[in-house]
Parts: C-alpha cells; sequence; structure tokens
C-alpha cells in the first residue's frame, strides 16, 4: 500500500511537472466553455420564443435539465478523445525511457504499479469534474430566475467520472502492452470511440439487438446519471470495465515479469 | 551471497547467456567481464530479479530470486546499464521516490538520503531536472538510487562511465569501502578498475564463462590482464 502512494505521488508529481495535465485542462476547458455556450445560447433562444408565442411554456424551461443535462452528456463524448492523452504515458513511457527497470528492481509489487499509477490519473480526472463544476456554479451566480438542481448536477458528475474512470482504466492496460505513447494512445481511443459508437448502431435496430448495443455504449449509460437517476445497472457497467481494466494491466505486468 | 547456476536466458532464437554458474561470497568484489553482447548485463538483470531466466536457478543471500523476488529485491542495489531515472522529476524528488519504494521512511529516509547524496558528489543538483543533467551526473545520480538504504549486495552495470576522472577515483574508493561487509557485483571494460577494485575476475564470452579466478592467479605469471582478457574472447 505504502509502495502505491509512493508511486501514486510520484506520478501526481510528474503530471503536474509536465504540461501534460494543463494541456488536458485547457483542451477540456475549451471544448466544454463551447458546449456549454451552444446549449445556454439555445435556451435563451428557447425561453425567448415562448415567452412571445407561448409563455404556457414557460414553467417546463429549466437549466439543469436543458442545459446542464445535456452539457455532461455531450462532456462525456469529449473525454473520449481526452483519456487517451491522459493515459498513454502511465507505463509506456517508463519502459521506453529505462526508468521502468528502477520499479523491476526494487520490491514494489504489479498490483502496487497498477494501483499507483491508476489512482494518479484518476486525479487529473477528478480535476476537470471539478474544471465542469464551474459551469453550473456560473450559472447559479448569474441566473435571475430559476435555480439549480444541484442533485441533479452532482449525480451527472458523479456518472462522468465514472465514466472517465473506465476510460483511464482501459488506457492504463494500453499502456502496459507497448512501449510507444503513440500506439498506446491510438488503442486506447479506438476501443473508446467503439463504446461510443455502438450506441449509434444501437439506434438503427430494434428489439433486443437495440437493448444489447445500448447496454453495451459507455455514453448511453452516463444518460440516467444526468437526470439524476442512480441505476444499479449503470455502476455495474462502469465497475465492470474498471475491473476488467485493471485485471488486465495487472495480468500483463505480472506476464512480462516472466517473459 | 549469490549462487548462479546453469543460469540461461534466450531472447526468442537468439542466445544471450548459456548456462554459466558461479559464486561470490560476501565481502567480495566480483569483476564482471566480457566483450561487447557477452550477455553481462543480460545476467546482472536477472541476478536483481529485474529479468526473468529461461532456465537456471539463482539465490541471492539464501533467497530464490525466481520465487521470492520481493525479498531478493530488498536486499540488492542495483545500478543499470542506463540510470533508470524520470527525466521529469528533481534529483532530489527521485532518490526521495527510489528510497520510498525501498522502504526507506521519516528519519532513516533523510539520513540514507545525505549518505548517498554526499557519496555520490550530487549535492550541487539536488534541486535540478534530471532530464537537463549532464551525462556524469545522470550516471551519479544513478549511483546514489542503488547506494540508499545501503543493500548486503550491489550490482553495478559499468558504474564509472562517463564519470570524470576526479570522481573516478571517489567511486572506487567507495566501492572498496563498502566492499568490506558487503557483495559487489560488477561489470566494467576498464580493466585497470578491476585491478584497483576487484577481489575475483568472472569473464564471460558469448554467454559462456570462459574464466573464473582470482584476480592474483588471473594477473600471475607476468601476463596483463589484458592480455588474458584478449586471448580468452578471441575467435
Ligand atoms: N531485450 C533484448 N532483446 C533481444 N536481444 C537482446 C535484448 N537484450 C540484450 N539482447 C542481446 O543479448 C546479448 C547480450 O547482451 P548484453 O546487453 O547482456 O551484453 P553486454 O555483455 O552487457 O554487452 P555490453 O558490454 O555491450 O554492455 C546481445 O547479443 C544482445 O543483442
Ligand atoms: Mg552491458
Amino acid at each position: 500500500m505504502r509502495n502505491a502512494i509512493a508511486i501514486f505521488l510520484k506520478e501526481v508529481r510528474i503530471y503536474f511537472t509536465t504540461p501534460v495535465a494543463y494541456v488536458a485542462f485547457t483542451v477540456f476547458t475549451i471544448v466544454s466553455s463551447f458546449l456549454f455556450l451552444r446549449l445556454l445560447g439555445s435556451f435563451q433562444r428557447n425561453v425567448l420564443l415562448h415567452t412571445q408565442r407561448n409563455p404556457g411554456l414557460l414553467k417546463y424551461m429549466n437549466f439543469t435539465d436543458q442545459v446542464l443535462g445535456p452539457l455532461i452528456h455531450n462532456i462525456a463524448v469529449v473525454l473520449v478523445f481526452i483519456v487517451p492523452f491522459i493515459s498513454m504515458r502511465l507505463i509506456a513511457e517508463e519502459r521506453r525511457s529505462g526508468s521502468y527497470e528502477l520499479l523491476m528492481s526494487n520490491p514494489v509489487t504489479p498490483a502496487q504499479i497498477t494501483f499507483g499509477k491508476y489512482l494518479s490519473a484518476l486525479l487529473v480526472l477528478a480535476t476537470m469534474m471539478l474544471l465542469v463544476l464551474v459551469y453550473p456554479l456560473l450559472v447559479s451566480a448569474y441566473a435571475e430566475v430559476g435555480h439549480v438542481a444541484w442533485e441533479t448536477v452532482l449525480s451527472g458528475l458523479l456518472g462522468l467520472f465514472l465514466m472517465g474512470a473506465a476510460f483511464v482504466a482501459i488506457g492504463l492496460f494500453f499502456s502496459a502492452v507497448t512501449r510507444s505513447q503513440i500506439v498506446a494512445a491510438a488503442l486506447t481511443f479506438c476501443t473508446l470511440l467503439m463504446l461510443w459508437m455502438v450506441g449509434w448502431a444501437a439506434v438503427d435496430n430494434t428489439g433486443l439487438t437495440r437493448e444489447v448495443l445500448n447496454g453495451l455504449s459507455a455514453i448511453e449509460h452516463i444518460r440516467n446519471f444526468t437526470v439524476g437517476r442512480l441505476d444499479l445497472r449503470d455502476l455495474v457497467y462502469y465497475a465492470s470495465w474498471m475491473v476488467f481494466g485493471l485485471f488486465l494491466t495487472h495480468r500483463a505486468l505480472e506476464a512480462q515479469r516472466w517473459r | 551471497m549469490i549462487e548462479v547456476r546453469e543460469l540461461e536466458k534466450r531472447y526468442h532464437k537468439l542466445v544471450a547467456v548459456a548456462g554459466i554458474s558461479f559464486k561470490v561470497d560476501r565481502g567480495e568484489v566480483l569483476g564482471f567481464l566480457g566483450p561487447n553482447g557477452a550477455g553481462k548485463t543480460t545476467t546482472m538483470r536477472i541476478l536483481t530479479g529485474a529479468l526473468p531466466a529461461t532456465s537456471g536457478r539463482v539465490e541471492v543471500a539464501g533467497f530464490n530470486v525466481f520465487d521470492r523476488p520481493l525479498e531478493v529485491k530488498r536486499r540488492v542495489g542495483y545500478l543499470p546499464e542506463t540510470p533508470p531515472l524520470y527525466n521529469d522529476l528533481d534529483t532530489l524528488g527521485y532518490l526521495r521516490f527510489a528510497g520510498r519504494i525501498k522502504g526507506l521512511r521519516g528519519r532513516r529516509l533523510r539520513a540514507a538520503l545525505q549518505r548517498s547524496i554526499d557519496a555520490c558528489g550530487i549535492g550541487e543538483v539536488t534541486g535540478r531536472l534530471l532530464g537537463n543533467l549532464s551525462k556524469g551526473f545522470r550516471q551519479r545520480v544513478g549511483l546514489a538510487q542503488a547506494l540508499l538504504g545501503e543493500p548486503e549486495v550491489l550490482v553495478l552495470d559499468e558504474p564509472t562511465i562517463g564519470l570524470d576522472p576526479n570522481q573516478i577515483q571517489e567511486i572506487r574508493r567507495l566501492i572498496h569501502e563498502l566492499a568490506a561487509d558487503r557483495t559487489v557485483v560488477l561489470s566494467t571494460h576498464i580493466l585497470p578498475e578491476v585491478v584497483q577494485i576487484c577481489s575475483r575476475v568472472v569473464i564471460i564470452h558469448r554467454g559462456r564463462i570462459v574464466a573464473d579466478d582470482s584476480l592474483q592467479n588471473l594477473t600471475s605469471d607476468s601476463r596483463s590482464l589484458e592480455q588474458t582478457f584478449h586471448d580468452l574472447t578471441q575467435q
């Protein structure tokens, strides 16, 4: 456990002394702000429209469901692009530079390496969640009517974090199987893209096929979170990917010791 | 202290180490010699548990490297061929991390850091990023890492490469001092270094041992170590 913490602290230090974390935060903030402004803009247009034509509809307009919920849903897609960038260096970089030999020749187990590295990437992810929190804070500070439903927002962020954590576990695994960061990122990106796009395939199907495809889609599982519903199936879905990713990472590191 | 029996390592088809056996006792400084590509680095990596063997047995301090790797790693300080540094950490941060994964904490960690830093003369670069250090200083930091916590066994792969003449003398003296109650295995291509600090020599050539003897015997009958090395590693 102490070794895992030492590795965690070292990784966090590297994330925050190199540009990696800051570049991720910057890109993430720019894209999310763009999405936020678009959603806010269309929300305002709708309010205006209803005020002129159909004031009765106004009571159905609310920030949380029409801006923040969709925002989190959109940001989920942004994570498909950003997580590979965060996770690619975790193990690949050490194996390329030779520093991995330090870990291999010291009393450190593959499990400690796996956890320490995983937690450090989760910290970066959690920081991004705090950045998302800025939008509802802005809304609640400046909105003249309506309010932010914080339970819904927090549940949405929880969903986003769990999804990101599942993505990072997948990224960690690919970083463990190659010495090349680029290859690790490409494989992770490809996998995450598939997890997103099976949701599109679901739309073209009906019945059981549709259910199954939707069930596989990482982005679909965030829908419940964004409306404030915590469904066990969604939790199990993300938890499964986390466990699966970490398990495979551990196996990969363990196997390398014997080859 | 170290016992290697019938050790073999293959990289796919290439046989890097072809069944070697040797022993090193406590208090010995073993010079591990051989031409480029002979299998020195490969053997040393296996000794420290950093690389698995294809077959054979290795025991360090009474523990089998393959069955009890953690016990072995706790007792061995290893300087790999290329210093295993994190270019994005500063020297002190790096050594502190290395100390922590060796199980050092608190006051013991601070004391160990201070000793290593003094011994390797890296006090002036503790605050600098490893990625910006000169080659010699990178080597010294790698060495400081291996010395942390004063392990019973030191495995040093070309420890003095890249160091300036003053530092080479320092490090040789240090290794000599340390050897009193520990075991050192070091590889090098500098034969005078071997004459100066090693008590025993193993020469390997193409993955096989061609000489395993005390320094005295190898350099007796007025042949220099150079000549012996040359004769044994030709063809
Ligand atoms: N990871 C690897 N994959 C394939 N072959 C390898 C690998 N590492 C080493 N070898 C091969 O194993 C043989 C022994 O290499 P090793 O590095 O042990 O030699 P060495 O004695 O340390 O040489 P040098 O004096 O140049 O450091 C060489 O032929 C080398 O090409
Ligand atoms: Mg070598």
